[in-house]
């Protein structure tokens, strides 16, 4: 190990870099490769789809340090917003979906002034703000959002395309975060993350700088919503705003480790597949066993996979991001 | 107000419900120079020094920087018009590197990462804790992360530096190396706001003190003045 | 305007299920209070003292009542092996609350299944009621139009957990105020290092606590089984979001505030769904929790916050 500290920091930089940069490659090629290898669509969509959310989530919660259990709100927008342009509208999905993700950004916005809470009555408050939500979504007027039914994309759902864009969203998803991480916002976040006093007295604008976070985070959500209407075709509140979908990004985002960039990436692959498996093989035990496997994370490995090992091996720190 | 007075209050009031910890304090900290604030327990010595820097929201009087009226503002925004800090129970970011510690107070500098990372070097250097530049904050003793807060604070370099308790629970090796840094940084034109216990320390850093009870200022003046006023000796029960 | 049986009815349900409300509240709040710990599974401790009350009644023919005591002495012990096994490694974490949170989440959804697996995934009616099924309180004269009066019973069932929920909080009170392992668990709740300063065993307290909570927990699973028409094994997150709108409402860690907070949001509930459409009185609950968070954090009776 001691080989380790006389990498001076060009190189250290450099490894770290080839081997993430390697990891991104190894991702686009393999999930672009899929269609045409004949693999299983729904399952690589997943996969891509609950890395986005992950990754995303970590943006506001790994760095930033604000558990948004509302987090779905975002996504459901931005399936709804796809949704009701596509369909009411008659515009395109091409033109739809990044206006999901704009959509989104204008929720955060609105919802920005919860941020100055904090700790567990920020969670809640946007736990409760998601149910609000669906409850209003049910409520709206039946032509505009299809009532407690939802909407269907019929004819303009597009599987093939519609993986494509999910596989762009997971590439900038992935790209934005590396960014972040050695970006001075991703300074200032993480700082906010560890003390947001201490961050302001020391002349970190909190406000603004968690507020690009946080609007980060929700356009990443609501695209993966709109992308995922595209896909599947079919949405109702229920789904839309199902709060296992937090849950789920929550844990898988946490197994890797929050905070890091590879985390949210290695706790969703290892936890989808791990799903699957338990799934396919004990449907009847696969609640009790996600809850087993979420209590013992938090009990014993709360900085997750990658986090614990960077906490073990402070040495790594400096080559894997 | 004077005009080379660096950082005035006036009538700083500072309530909690029922309870006033800071009860209309006058302070004046002329440029260049150490104050020192003492007073036993409670006297309300960090609860002022939060209303200066904007952590707390004061309910009664002004606070002065320069000759600006910055009451009110953000912690962040007077921060940025060069006042630093540092923390009784120090507030260093503890899942974040020492380098990156550092370089948190400088993000809006446009000097390059490079020029910022040797700059940041060099100041744990002179803390000692080079070695440990790419641990986190929280892998470092109770003494190191003071040490880390004082190097924090000459990074980005203010003119009006608060030390809360720089001294409490710091060996006597330490404890030197921190006076010599104060020192050193006195010289070359900055300004303190110092509380402590310390009294040694105090007398042999500050070139005037003031000495709150109950929220007020009961004293104020040279070290010597100090050392033999009737109420602060009363406030101290006799303490030396 | 409405009718004036409808209108009492309203009132009464609001006393009897605010009390209730309260009791959740209360267990609720000594876990967030003492503990620190955001008990998401809460609902589903609730849930499974109903089912508990249930099996005891079907399987054995034992009265509610009587399945009370017992049920409290059950979950008092579940609790106290609950808090050696999770919270003592809770409390190494970066984030204590969040971390609870999550865990109880997890530990919810392994409760969901056990329940399920025991007795299926159906809403069970709970087959019990008192002689005389209904207690009429008093006649309302021309409710439903001249010559036609109405009157306002109340199921005897609820009157009877009304009756011994008001009993418990009673005793409750008398607990948190006058008894010192009561007065220890105020004090705990409002300055942890001191409390341990002044030699009292912060665990022993701490896992007493943790017993107390699950077997109030528990008991109030009973009683809800006598109030309500039947229970749900996937009931437990409107149990719990009740229970969270109460103790911010009242208070984070104030006991007696829980108490009170509880029997308003009753009323509030019981009113919403008399002059609400039914998706909007859903939503009531939450926009109360909103709002006190934002306007008034320490709630109607706390002087401090979990923060």
């Amino acid at each position: 190990m001691s080989s380790l500290t006389q990498i001076d920091e060009a190189q250290a930089s450099r490894i770290r870099h080839t081997i993430w940069f390697g990891l991104i490659a190894i991702v686009v090629v393999w999930f672009g490769l899929m269609p045409t290898l004949g693999g299983n669509l729904s399952l690589y969509f997943s996969l891509m789809l609950w890395v986005t959310m992950a990754t995303a989530f970590n943006i506001i919660a790994g760095f930033t340090g604000y558990m948004p259990f509302g987090y779905v709100a975002f996504y459901g927008t931005g399936t709804y917003a796809t949704a009701i342009l596509v369909v009411n509208f008659d515009i395109s999905p091409y033109i739809a979906i990044p206006m999901a993700g704009v959509a989104g950004m204008v929720l955060a916005l609105i919802f920005a002034p919860t941020l100055r809470l904090g700790g567990i009555y920020f969670a809640i408050v946007s736990l409760s703000l998601a149910v609000i939500m669906q409850r209003i979504m049910g409520l709206a007027p039946d032509d505009l959002t299809g009532g407690s039914h939802g909407l269907n994309l019929g004819a303009k759902t597009n599987r093939q395309d519609g993986y494509y864009a999910m596989l762009l969203v997971l590439v900038m998803a992935l790209t934005t975060v590396t960014w972040l991480a050695r970006s001075r916002l991703g300074k200032a976040l993480k700082a906010i993350r560890d003390d947001a006093e201490a961050a302001d007295a020391m002349g970190v604008n909190v406000q603004r700088s968690r507020l690009y976070a946080w609007l980060m985070s929700a356009a990443f959500a609501s695209l993966c919503g709109g992308v995922q209407a595209w896909f599947t075709g079919a949405l109702d509140p229920i789904t839309a705003f199902d709060v296992l979908v937090t849950a789920k990004t929550v844990i898988y985002a946490m197994a890797g480790g929050l905070g890091t960039v590879t985390g949210p990436v290695v706790g969703t692959v290892i936890l989808v597949w791990v799903d699957e498996l338990i799934w396919r093989e004990f449907p009847i035990l696969n609640n009790f066993l996600l809850g087993l496997i979420i209590a013992l994370l938090i009990l014993f490995m709360p900085r997750g996979i990658v986090g614990t090992l960077m906490q073990r091996f402070p040495r790594m720190r400096r080559l894997i991001m | 107000m004077t005009a080379d007075a660096i950082l005035t209050t006036e009538g700083l009031t500072k309530r909690f419900g029922g309870l006033v910890a800071v009860d209309g304090i006058d302070i004046e900290l002329k440029r260049g120079t150490v104050l020192g604030m003492i007073g036993i327990n409670g006297a309300g010595k960090t609860t002022a020094m939060n209303c200066i820097n904007g952590l707390y929201h004061n309910e009664g009087g002004k606070v002065y920087l320069n000759g600006a009226d910055v009451t009110h503002r953000t912690p962040h925004e007077i921060a940025k018009l060069g006042v630093g800090r540092t923390f009784q129970v120090p507030r260093i970011f503890h899942r974040m590197s020492l380098i990156d510690n550092l370089l948190v107070t400088s993000l809006d500098s446009t000097l390059s990462d490079e020029q910022l990372t040797e700059r940041a070097e060099s100041f744990l250097e002179r803390m000692n804790l080079f070695e440990l530049r790419y641990n986190h904050g929280e892998e470092l003793s109770g003494g190191q992360q003071k040490l880390l807060e004082l190097a924090r604070v000459m990074m980005f370099d203010p003119d009006l530096i608060l030390l809360d308790e720089p001294f409490a629970g710091v060996n006597p090796a330490l404890c030197r190396l921190l006076i010599d840094r104060i020192l050193e940084l006195r010289d070359s034109g900055k300004s303190f706001l110092l509380v402590s216990h310390d009294l040694t320390s105090i007398y042999k850093l500050s070139d005037r003190i003031v000495v709150l009870n109950q929220g007020q200022v009961i004293a104020e003046g040279g070290v010597d003045d100090i050392k033999t006023d009737p109420a602060v000796i009363e406030a101290y029960l006799g303490q030396q | 305007m409405i009718n004036e049986v409808l209108f009492w009815n309203a009132l009464i349900g609001g006393v009897v299920f605010g009390v209730v409300y309260a009791l959740i509240g209360c267990s609720l709040n000594v876990l967030a209070g003492v503990l620190r710990v955001i008990n998401f599974a809460h609902g589903e401790f609730v849930i499974a003292g109903s089912f508990f009350a249930f099996a005891m009644l079907n399987s054995f023919g034992i009265h509610p009542l009587i399945a009370l005591p017992i049920s409290a002495v059950l979950f008092f012990f579940a609790g106290v092996v609950l808090y050696y096994v999770l919270v003592p490694r809770l409390a190494l974490s970066d984030e204590p609350e969040t971390a609870s949170f999550l865990l109880m989440f997890g530990v919810s959804l392994m409760m969901v299944s056990v329940i399920t697996w025991f007795f299926e995934a159906d809403i069970r009616p709970m087959n019990f009621s008192f002689e005389p099924i209904n207690v009429t309180l008093f006649k309302v004269a021309d409710a439903y139009g001249p010559g036609r009066d109405g009157r306002v019973l109340v199921p005897t069932a609820r009157l009877v957990t009304l009756v011994v929920n008001l009993a418990l909080i009673i005793a409750l009170t008398w607990f948190f105020y006058r008894t010192l392992p009561g007065k220890a668990l105020r004090a705990a709740t409002m300055n942890r290092e001191a409390v341990q300063i002044v030699g009292i065993n912060i665990h022993q307290l701490s896992a007493m606590a943790f017993g107390l909570a699950i077997a109030l927990a528990g008991i109030t699973g009973v009683l809800l089984a006598l109030v309500v028409p039947s229970i749900d094994p996937n009931g437990g997150p409107d149990i719990a979001l009740i229970g969270f709108i109460v103790i911010v409402l009242g208070g984070l860690g104030h006991p007696v505030g829980a108490l009170f907070a509880g029997i308003i949001f009753g009323f509030v509930e019981q009113f919403s769904n008399l002059l609400l459409p039914q998706a909007a009185a859903q939503m009531v609950g939450f926009i109360i929790l909103v709002a006190v968070i934002f306007v008034r954090p320490e709630g109607l009776f706390g002087k401090g916050q979990l923060k």
